[in-house]
């Protein structure tokens, strides 16, 4: 059996290879992130206001968080339009380039109260059960210590505004309830775990 | 099923449970997804499993690994469709394939002998609701649903479709707001609308209900009540009753609910949900006897998700398989021993009495029970009598004949 395949996964499917995931090559996607790096920093660690670092990431996470950009259904033009076209190998591959980097995280200014109140909201929404409590993540599940704190506000807003859909509804209803106070307190708190 | 969203209009089952505060009258206190989860002593880790929404190429497919009974065998059909769910064959013999997550919409034809992809929608919604009738394909998106006439002849510029949304005003819930979709024999387009909570109280005209309209979205019927979310259902060849799957609860505990199968006989029947599950009394919501619901035709197994389901028509498969009732399992999450992750027979006596639930597709699932490589979600017969059968994980269709 053949299958040719029409439309965005076109090339994929011919160019992949046995044991695609372990075999995603991180050295080719260095060369695919050349584009990326204006945004998300040099080695994928972001020095922009809003713009998360990739460093040190799931890489399945960013797979499909690529994926979900490309296709239409996580909503960012800028990232809609660096996706367009870019095929399932190529994607694994810059999934696999960011997922080998270490992650500089560059804590806030702590403020105890904040770090208290986040902490406390972590455990009460069971955060670490579906992020590991470390919150360094597992398969689709991103790491969210060490991210920019800003970005994890404003991602967490488009959450509970449902202006940001994942592979699952898990983010909307985990948010569900919580105020800007303690989504503030949650982004303060985990921006400063390593 | 994942059973996943907020639960704006709904009071967790743990609420429910402390009885103490007014329904609506009180914020949330634990997230939808969980609610039920404290004290049911499962594992606090238990989530729903990644997808998997790029190509797997063929050469990685767990071929070698499925067992299918004696005198039959499998082959892979067509791959490369990520996500790959819901099937529906035109007269022509494209098969169209929907999906959830990756928001696609295939149609794979056979060409000389090999399979090709089309990717004919995308960026839609979770368009897992696939039906064709009369040349045309009808695709149901959870905030969508569209037609395309004539179909087998633009496969490779589908154009826009009709859009019926407003005709059908389907509730635009996500949570189990994804849809299974296909035409009665009276002509009829059924679909299912799930609950938007794992456990609550809700509109029980609106919610948990199998439903008909005429094809242009009018006369809207609700053809069963109470059955908590339904993602398979077909009509009897002979008797042309409709039949259904239905996913339980989460976080009731390892064993219970099971997953349920419905013969629907009359319009309009209630079959329990959230109060009963045969004679499973939910705790979560206030006790009702469960004698007064309809009860289900069979017990499919605790969490196994089982959705796409199809009557075998025809003696191809030989006169056992007579329209008895193939139905893909497509494993479960929400249990620390995985289960489901196959595709099973109803096996159905000339009374339409369920006498037994037999393997018919396995191998799915590892020798520890640990590791998956496929998620079975639709079965479906084409035209020759062979059974598709859609895995959703990696993309890939496969195909069960007779030797
Ligand atoms: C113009 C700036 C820009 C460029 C160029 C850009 N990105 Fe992004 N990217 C962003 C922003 C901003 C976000 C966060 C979007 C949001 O708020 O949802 C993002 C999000 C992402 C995410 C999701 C991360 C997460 O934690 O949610 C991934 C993965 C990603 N980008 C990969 C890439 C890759 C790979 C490239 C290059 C091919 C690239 N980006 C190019 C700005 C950019
Ligand atoms: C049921 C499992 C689950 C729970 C509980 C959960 N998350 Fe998540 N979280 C996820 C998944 C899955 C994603 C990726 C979703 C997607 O595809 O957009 C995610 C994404 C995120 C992101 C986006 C990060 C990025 O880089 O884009 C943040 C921030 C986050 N979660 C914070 C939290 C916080 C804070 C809590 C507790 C209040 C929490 N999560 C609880 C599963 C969970």
């Amino acid at each position: 059996m053949r299958t040719t395949l029409m439309g965005a996964a076109a090339l994929a499917a011919a160019l992949l290879f046995p044991g695609a995931v372990a075999a995603a090559d991180a050295a080719r996607g260095q060369a695919l992130a050349e584009s990326c790096a204006a945004c998300h920093g040099p080695g994928g660690n972001s020095q922009l206001d809003l713009v998360p670092s990739l460093a040190g990431q799931q890489p399945l996470f960013l797979t499909l968080q690529m994926i979900l950009f490309r296709e239409g259904i996580r909503a960012f033009p800028p990232m809609n339009e660096a996706m367009k076209g870019v095929v399932d190998r190529d994607i694994e591959d810059l999934a696999a380039y960011y997922a080998s980097l270490t992650l500089e995280p560059q804590p806030p200014a702590r403020d105890a109260a904040k770090v208290e109140r986040g902490k406390a909201l972590s455990a009460t929404h069971h955060c670490g059960s579906c992020h590991l409590p470390d919150y360094s993540g597992q398969n689709q599940v991103p790491r969210i210590a060490g991210q920019r704190e800003d970005f994890l506000l404003h991602t967490m807003l488009e959450y509970q505004q449902q202006k940001r859909s994942g592979t699952d509804t898990a983010m909307n209803a985990a948010l569900y309830g919580l105020s800007e106070a303690d989504l503030e307190a949650l982004a303060h708190y985990l921006a400063l775990q390593r | 099923m994942a059973t996943f969203a907020s639960m704006r209009l709904a009071l967790g089952a743990a609420l429910l449970a402390a009885a103490a505060v007014p329904a609506y009258a009180q914020q949330q206190q634990v997230p939808a997804w969980a609610v039920g989860r404290e004290g049911s002593g499962m594992s606090p880790t238990l989530a729903p499993h990644a997808p998997k929404l790029t190509v797997t190429p063929e050469n990685e497919l767990p071929i070698n690994d499925l067992r299918v009974p004696d005198g039959f065998k499998i082959e892979v059909w067509a791959h490369g469709a990520p996500g790959a769910r819901m099937m529906a064959v035109g007269d022509r013999g494209t098969v169209f394939v929907g999906s959830r997550v990756i928001g696609r919409v295939y149609a794979i034809s056979d060409e000389g002998g090999q399979r090709r992809v089309r990717i004919i929608a995308q960026g839609l919604k979770q368009p897992n609701g696939i039906a064709f009738k009369d040349g045309a394909l009808t695709v149901i998106a959870i905030n969508q649903v569209l037609r395309w006439e004539g179909i087998e002849g633009k496969l490779d510029n589908p154009g826009q479709p009709t859009d019926l949304t407003s005709a059908f005003n389907l509730p635009p819930e996500e949570h189990h707001g994804w849809k299974f979709a296909g035409f009665g024999p009276d002509g009829r387009l059924y679909t299912n609308v799930g609950v938007p909570c794992n456990v609550c109280e809700f509109d029980r005209d609106r919610y948990a209900i199998l439903v008909s309209f005429r094809p242009d979205g009018s006369d809207r019927r609700i053809e069963a009540r109470g059955i908590r979310n339904s993602v398979g259902f077909d009509f009897h060849p002979a008797t042309r009753e409709l039949w259904a799957t239905n996913n339980g609860r989460d976080w009731a505990g390892n064993d219970v609910p099971e997953d349920t199968l419905h013969r629907v006989r009359r319009s309009g029947e209630d079959h329990g949900f959230p109060f009963c599950v045969g004679d499973w009394n939910d705790p979560a919501v206030p006790r009702r006897a469960c004698s007064e619901f309809e009860q289900p035709a069979a017990k499919l197994g605790p969490h196994v998700a089982a959705l796409g389901m199809r009557f075998y028509r025809g003696t191809g498969f030989g006169a056992e398989y007579e329209n008895q009732i193939f139905i893909a399992r497509r494993g479960s999450w929400n249990r620390e021993k995985k289960s489901g992750y196959d595709v099973v027979v109803a096996k159905l006596d000339g009374q339409g009495r369920v006498t037994g639930i037999q393997p018919f597709l396995t191998g799915f699932l590892d020798a520890s029970g640990e590791k998956f490589t496929g998620r079975p979600v639709d079965v479906q017969q084409l035209q020759d009598g062979s059974l598709l059968v859609a895995d959703e994980q990696l993309g890939a269709i496969y195909r069960i004949s007779r030797r």
